[in-house]
């Protein structure tokens, strides 16, 4: 015991500690990624004359990036990164604040990419992260302890970038902002009271968003979509009509790799981003769709274990937030796919085509790897 | 102890979170077994159908032959130039440069590609019987014309022009009424559809079965690949009893003996007769079957094809043009006059009012009551039997005849006569839209009065109306294929056929696949003693030369074939008098019966004789002259 006390100090003796199982369960669902990210453009760049692999390759190229970063992000020890917590959460700001001017590019109604070559970089997914870092740094100070002002405090913090986004506007990133929110002043302190006032206030805000006509559209279009899907075909329903379809043509065992005709034939819009799951659910099925579900959950488990065993309060409440988002958005992302949540522009972490998720993803499930190493010391 | 209650509280948290995470994940693996597994068929039969289009494509219908299997009714390949929808969207202009070259506006041609009723699925035809150079100009500007090219389609075609029209009918775009009772049988919006004549009759067989192909396609209805292809079969041919020979003669001695009507004074009118219009049926006695049915005027049924022109459609139905549209043959409806006496001959010897002996003597008028009725331009024929009154047809001794059976309330041995052979009732031939006529008795007298007094002012039934109907006026009417049905039942013996147009069904290679067997519909009692006299009689009327039609035949071999006619003249106020005749031969062996029908055309003995005379000349193979009116009547 007195022997390793000298390793834990070093830096490269956290390696030893590594979570193999988290780094296998991500590596896996990345491989299914690769794969359904190729199989749902492959017949559509075929048709256009293009380049088959092309989505797969840049796809490939962001997860190159993504797991340098991860590895960066291990290196430091995170105490190093709490010590950053104000810069970079005032540089987020900054970006969210800039991609709102000219600089930034606008997408179907939606201001949030900054154009950077061939590439887009979109600051609120890296944005996400650093509020549950910033949140978890906040609320680590303050030992469990959340009196109303530290609350006001707290919320106020993740409310700057979220407003932000708002304005771009991004529903879906406002949502996973507000579960990461609750997660984090969950186990960060906050009394159940608390917690019940800001679920009231949660609905109650819901509620407004929906009633006063601050949505777009398409954006209301697509909740209501959700409510009674056979209504409309035509418009939003069409796309989770579709969606399901394809998931259920699945059965059992998927009609096969590259076999699936919605897939193929491009029924399911979006099915390379937001809608990747029904590639999974039509061409390997059930059994492809539950090994994915497995993988997320062994995610999430060692996540949750991390957290659990975490040395101090950051590295908890960071593992917390970490878990709050990438479940949510599995949750929202699959659920929407199958008809149980609201269709909202949410990708599946470390499955759906994008480059600045992937990263961020991959830059999250490092921290959690980086806390995990750094138990004992 | 308040970091132990602090790690506590903490755990708890911890706890809770890991719950709600777990019970997401049981949510997502449930909601995806219910959809998969448990509803998974429902949703592979929708995913089918998403991507799957159905496109079904007409086959070409069956022939029409006439009886020995030349073509009456074929179809022939033309070019058609069709368009992309997708390309026409994109590039509108490619319509403008295709304007002038078919000879078609943009804006109809627009129309044309917008037309729901083709498959978005395939090219719209744009354009149909595009002359080939056209096509090769769009063949070789071909960059000039995206999404334009020239394909090959089916279409009815007419090797013998307007012969035989009305029979064989037309064919058009099925309307809403006739799609509906057919939906189930696989006939879809667009589809062609036998409208009149055989063409309707035979639909069912005509119709072939589709092409039906299976496309797939992506999710923006582009089509990808063919899945399969059902190839359409051809629809059968028909065979007919018409014989192309007869029916060209038919309609060539009808048209001439109309214009030579025309050119025949009415001292009645003071001018000349209109001869507007006129049927001919030719039929076989000892069958039924029609060698010929002629209806003058008659349409070109191509003009059908591709849809008929608006300007076309409504000259066809133009009262000026006659209404050539109409099947005069089973659909106009004239007092059958002295042709008539057929009926009233076999019914007086039948009840035995009257035997062949039985002698008038014909002073030229008949009173009944305090009326009196004279023959046709005064004539008096002196002692007539029943032979002879035939033959020179005497008013006078069926004036007499007709009040025979009205001793107190009148019998309607007569009227039933008539119907027994087929006048005045449906003959059930297999075209649609046949009259049935009327045969004049206390009942349809009493029935006409009741449903429109105006026009039918008396509804009691007198002597002086037997009178009337012994010598087929009054309010008797019969079709001319009706009346060649009651010649062809006293020709063959008795027997009444339904006039039979189809003989066979059979496929493109010719092999029968069913015949269309002969229909009797009922006998009629002519013993010799009925049959001969009048037999005598219709024979006088072309050999004797007091015959009515006896002019009409001169110089004909009757010593070779021997011809039974009866000739009729109708009043038809304020119309000119309608000329009939039927007659057939050889009279040992009937195979021929022919009756002639020429509305406003005068005696039937000089106008409508020598048109049935030509036709009779035709089939004997004699040299065939026009038709000329021949000096006779008056009847």
């Amino acid at each position: 015991m007195i022997a390793t006390t000298g390793r834990r100090r070093n830096p490269v003796a956290a390696w030893r500690h590594v979570d193999l199982l988290m780094v296998a369960a991500t590596v896996g669902v990345l491989a299914i990624s690769l794969l359904m990210i190729y199989s749902s453009t492959r017949q559509r760049q075929i048709q256009a004359g293009l380049d088959p692999a092309f989505f797969v390759k840049r796809q490939a190229l962001f997860v190159g990036v993504g797991l340098v970063g991860l590895v960066l992000v291990t290196l430091l020890d995170y105490e190093s990164i709490r010590n950053a917590v104000p810069v970079v959460y005032c540089g987020t700001l900054l970006a969210l604040l800039l991609v709102l001017t000219p600089l930034g590019t606008e997408r179907r109604g939606t201001q949030a990419w900054f154009q950077l070559g061939p590439y887009q970089f979109e600051p609120s997914e890296v944005g996400k992260l650093v509020v549950i870092v910033t949140l978890a740094a906040y609320c680590a100070v303050q030992r469990g302890e959340l009196d109303t002002a530290r609350l006001v405090t707290a919320l106020s913090l993740a409310a700057a970038p979220l407003f932000l986004i708002y304005l771009q506007p991004d529903v879906g990133t406002g949502m996973v902002f507000v579960a990461v929110v609750m997660g984090v002043l969950l186990v960060g302190g906050a009394s159940p009271r608390q917690i019940g006032v800001l679920t009231l206030m949660g609905l109650t805000a819901i509620v407004a968003v929906l009633q006063l006509g601050v949505l777009k559209d398409y954006q209301r279009d697509r909740l209501s979509a959700f409510l009674d899907p056979k209504e409309d075909v035509q418009r939003s329903a069409y796309n989770l009509n579709q969606s399901k379809i394809a998931i259920a043509a699945g059965g059992l065992g998927g009609r096969g790799l590259f076999q699936g005709t919605q897939t193929n034939l491009s029924f399911v819009p979006e099915q390379h981003t937001d809608f990747i799951f029904t590639a999974v659910g039509e061409e390997l099925g059930f059994a492809g769709g539950v090994t994915l579900l497995g993988l997320f959950g062994l995610i999430m488990w060692r996540t949750w274990r991390t957290a659990a065993e975490s040395k101090d309060a950051f590295g908890r409440l960071v593992c917390v937030g970490v878990l709050a988002m990438l479940g949510f958005q599995v949750f929202e992302n699959v659920g929407m796919t199958m008809g149980i949540t609201p269709i909202a522009g949410i990708p599946l972490p470390l499955m759906s085509y994008g480059g600045s998720a992937t990263v961020a993803t991959l830059l999250s499930v490092g921290l959690v790897l980086n806390v995990h190493m750094r138990r004992f010391s | 102890m308040s970091m132990s209650t602090s790690e506590d509280a903490s755990r708890l948290r911890m706890a809770v979170l890991g719950v709600v995470v777990l019970s997401l994940f049981a949510a997502m693996v449930a909601r995806l077994w219910y959809l998969q597994v448990l509803s998974g068929p429902t949703y592979r039969t929708e995913a089918q159908q998403n991507r799957v289009r159905i496109v079904v494509t007409e086959a070409p219908r069956g022939r029409i032959l006439d009886r020995q299997g030349r073509v009456l009714v074929g179809n022939k390949v033309v070019s058609a130039v069709v368009v992309s929808r997708e390309v026409m969207a994109k590039q509108p202009e490619v319509l403008d440069r295709l304007s002038p070259l078919l000879g078609v506006s943009a804006a109809e041609l627009q129309r044309r590609v917008a037309d729901e009723r083709f498959s978005p699925f395939k090219p719209v035809p744009v354009a149909v019987d595009v002359p080939k150079e056209r096509l090769i100009h769009i063949r070789e500007h071909q960059a000039e014309f995206p999404g334009v090219e020239g394909i090959q389609l089916t279409q009815r075609a007419y090797p013998n022009g307007t012969t035989a029209a009305h029979v064989l009918g037309y064919t058009g775009e099925i309307n809403d009424k006739e799609l509906e009772p057919r939906k189930a049988r696989g006939y879809k919006a667009g589809d062609t559809i036998g409208k009149s004549g055989l063409e309707l009759t035979y639909e069912d067989d005509l119709r072939g079965g589709p092409e039906i192909e299976k496309l797939e396609v992506d999710a923006e209805g582009r089509v990808l690949r063919s899945l399969g292809k059902q190839p359409a079969v051809q629809g059968n041919d028909v065979r007919l009893s018409i014989d192309l020979d007869i029916q060209k003669l038919a309609e060539e001695s009808l048209v001439q003996g109309l214009e030579a009507a025309r050119n025949a004074y009415d001292p009645d009118q003071a001018k000349f007769f209109l001869a507007p219009a006129g049927s001919v049926v030719v039929l076989d006695p000892r069958d039924g079957a029609v060698l010929a049915m002629a209806s003058f005027p008659w349409y070109d049924p191509s003009e059908f094809v591709n849809g008929i022109k608006e300007a076309t459609f409504r000259q066809l139905n133009d009262p000026a043009g006659n209404y050539p549209l109409n099947n005069r043959a089973i659909q106009g409806l004239y007092a059958p006059a002295s042709t008539f006496k057929l009926a009233t001959s076999v019914a007086a010897l039948g009840e035995g009012l009257i035997t062949p002996g039985t002698i008038l003597n014909d002073t030229g008028s008949f009173r009944i009551g305090n009326e009196t009725r004279r023959n046709a331009r005064g004539a008096a024929f002196g002692p007539v039997n029943v032979s002879r009154a035939l033959t020179v047809s005497s008013d006078v001794f069926f004036y007499d005849l007709g009040a025979r059976f009205c001793p107190g309330k009148c019998r309607t041995a007569i009227q039933d006569t008539a119907r027994a052979m087929g006048l005045g009732v449906y003959t059930d031939i297999e075209l649609p839209f046949e009259a049935d006529g009327r045969i004049a008795d206390a009942e349809n007298r009493r029935r006409l009065h009741q449903a429109s007094p105006a026009a039918f002012p008396e509804g009691e039934w007198f002597t002086g109306d037997n009178v009337n109907v012994a010598i087929g006026q009054g309010e008797t009417v019969v079709t001319p294929v009706q009346l060649a049905t009651a010649y062809a039942t006293f020709a063959n013996g008795g027997t009444v056929y339904s006039p039979r147009l189809g003989a066979a069904v059979q496929d493109t290679r010719g092999t029968e696949i069913r015949r269309i067997e002969p229909k009797a519909l009922r006998r009629v009692e002519l013993p010799a003693p009925v049959r001969n006299p009048v037999m005598d009689g219709l024979e006088g009327v072309v050999t004797d030369p007091e015959g009515t039609a006896f002019n009409a035949f001169a110089g004909f071999p009757h010593d070779q074939f021997r011809v039974g006619a009866k000739t009729g003249t109708a009043q038809a106020p304020p119309k000119q008098d309608t000329a009939l005749f039927a007659a057939f031969g050889p009279t040992e062996a009937s195979r021929y019966t022919v009756a002639v029908v020429m509305e406003e055309s005068g005696f039937g003995a000089s106008s409508a004789a020598p048109v049935a005379r030509r036709i009779f000349d035709g089939i004997l193979g004699l040299p065939l002259t026009p038709v000329a009116t021949a000096p006779g009547g008056p009847d």
